[in-house]
């Protein structure tokens, strides 16, 4: 259950950062969709909006908030099922409350002040995906947001890294139906996290070889990950000298997207925005140097048997 | 030298992300990826100042910070995603194809407890 941020903008009266902290790392997301903008419906701008900051410590963000809650490490988890629990009337020990380092007070008052919301969004951050529960988290998370909609209209979305990693995730989502963790080895896709992803293909060794586009594991991938990358050939496509092409066999050097170089960025709502580049690079593109490997590729001969009939269509 | 144990939450800072794409070979990034924050009352008690160089420890691998005090919970550490944190994290995801990358059980043991400008 999510939005536009152009909806978030224009309607939403109630905003929760979980695990995040838009200030340092969303530097333009207060300003251009959350909070100071003046909207459709929120007239008043920041007058007319509330934002709550749940955080393990308080950050820059927490300046920013109408609401603080520093929640403890590790019981993000705990807390979103008491404000499940909260929301549907359930009753709650204040001993359970205390354990997520709050009181049952400050919980029932979010989850008052969730409910009287006339559009309440929740983003969420790594601090709640990449903590322990991980994805159990998020999925809570998602769950408290569709609940609250038997009361008020309510979404969530998750608060996108770096450049383009929405535009990978909705690429792959529309050609082959899953977002990552793809193995395409018997021909058609299937999709199996912790299986063919990518850090857990690397560290157990199963491929041989790694093509990276627009990225530098080097310097961001588990220790065993980059071990794996250093023994195997690696071909690297990137404007820069990074930790990643230093350790690879081949770095092509290729321009950049959005600065001398087309494309195609995905807000992280999803929202495609044409890349128009303003200068000219000498060098090629990502696309043109995949567009020649491809041909090089296609005119070696194939390693598995050729169907002549070509594919049954049912 | 004593051992003391924290929890190590790896963070991402503006500053850093400017650095990301003004090169991560410039001596501004690798200060940013190698400073670490952490409540003055641990630094305290782990007998260091702001500038001293620690050894941060976990069952992967470890690496040497420099500290700083900040308004952080007491038990844990802060610091940038960079190099450093990549030799302290494990590869194993639990099936969901992302390494936890946060909260850490490290081992934190002082390296250079006075930083080299403050000695006499």
């Amino acid at each position: 259950m999510t939005c536009t941020l152009g909806e978030v903008k224009n309607r939403a009266d109630f905003i929760i950062y979980w695990g995040g902290n838009p200030a340092e790392c969303h530097p333009r997301h207060f300003t251009r969709y959350t909070l100071t903008q003046k909207g459709k419906f929120l007239p008043r701008g920041r007058k007319d909006r509330t934002m709550v900051l749940v955080d393990i410590r308080e950050t820059m963000s927490a300046k920013a908030a109408d609401i603080f809650l520093q929640v403890r490490p590790g019981k993000d988890f705990e807390m979103l099922t008491i404000l499940r629990a909260l929301v549907k009337g359930q009753t709650v020990s204040a001993e359970a409350a205390a354990e997520t380092g709050l009181t049952l007070e400050q919980l029932q008052d979010l989850v008052n002040r969730m409910k009287a919301a006339k559009f309440g969004v929740l983003f969420f951050g790594m601090g709640l995906s990449m903590t322990r529960g991980k994805h159990m988290n998020s999925a809570a998370a998602l769950i408290l947001a569709a609940e609250l909609n038997a009361y008020t209209k309510f979404v969530a979305m998750p608060m996108r890294g770096h450049g383009n990693v929405t535009g990978a995730d909705v690429v792959m989502r529309y050609t082959f139906s899953y977002p990552f963790g793809i193995s395409l080895t018997r021909g058609y896709p299937r999709f199996n996290p912790g299986e063919y992803s990518t850090i857990d293909l690397l560290v157990r060794g199963d491929n041989d070889a790694t093509l990276v586009l627009g990225a530098d594991p080097g310097a961001t991938m588990p220790k065993p990950a980059i071990e794996h990358l250093t023994r195997t050939p690696t071909i690297v496509l990137d404007p820069k000298v990074t930790h990643t092409s230093r350790l690879a066999r081949v770095h092509i050097t290729t321009s950049v997207a959005g600065i001398s170089a087309p494309g195609t960025a995905y807000r992280m709502d999803e929202v495609p925005m044409p890349l128009r580049p303003p200068l000219k690079s000498p060098y090629p593109s990502d696309e043109e140097v995949m567009k020649k490997i491809v041909a090089a590729v296609q005119k070696k001969p194939a390693w598995y048997p050729v169907t002549r009939t070509g594919a049954q269509v049912t | 030298m004593p051992v003391m144990h924290f929890l190590l939450m790896p963070i991402r800072t503006n500053k850093q992300g400017v650095q990301i794409n003004v090169g991560k070979d410039g001596d501004e990034y690798k200060t940013i990826v190698s400073t670490m924050t952490m409540h003055p009352e641990d630094m305290m008690e782990l007998g260091v100042v702001s500038g001293a160089t620690i050894r941060v420890r976990t069952e992967i691998g470890e690496a040497e910070f420099q500290c700083k005090e900040a308004n952080v919970p007491r038990g844990m550490l802060f610091v940038p995603y960079g190099p450093p944190t990549c030799q302290l994290m494990g590869g194993d995801t639990d099936g969901t194809g992302m390494p936890t990358s946060k909260g850490w059980d490290v081992e934190v043991e002082v390296v250079e407890p006075t930083p080299p400008q403050l000695l006499p």
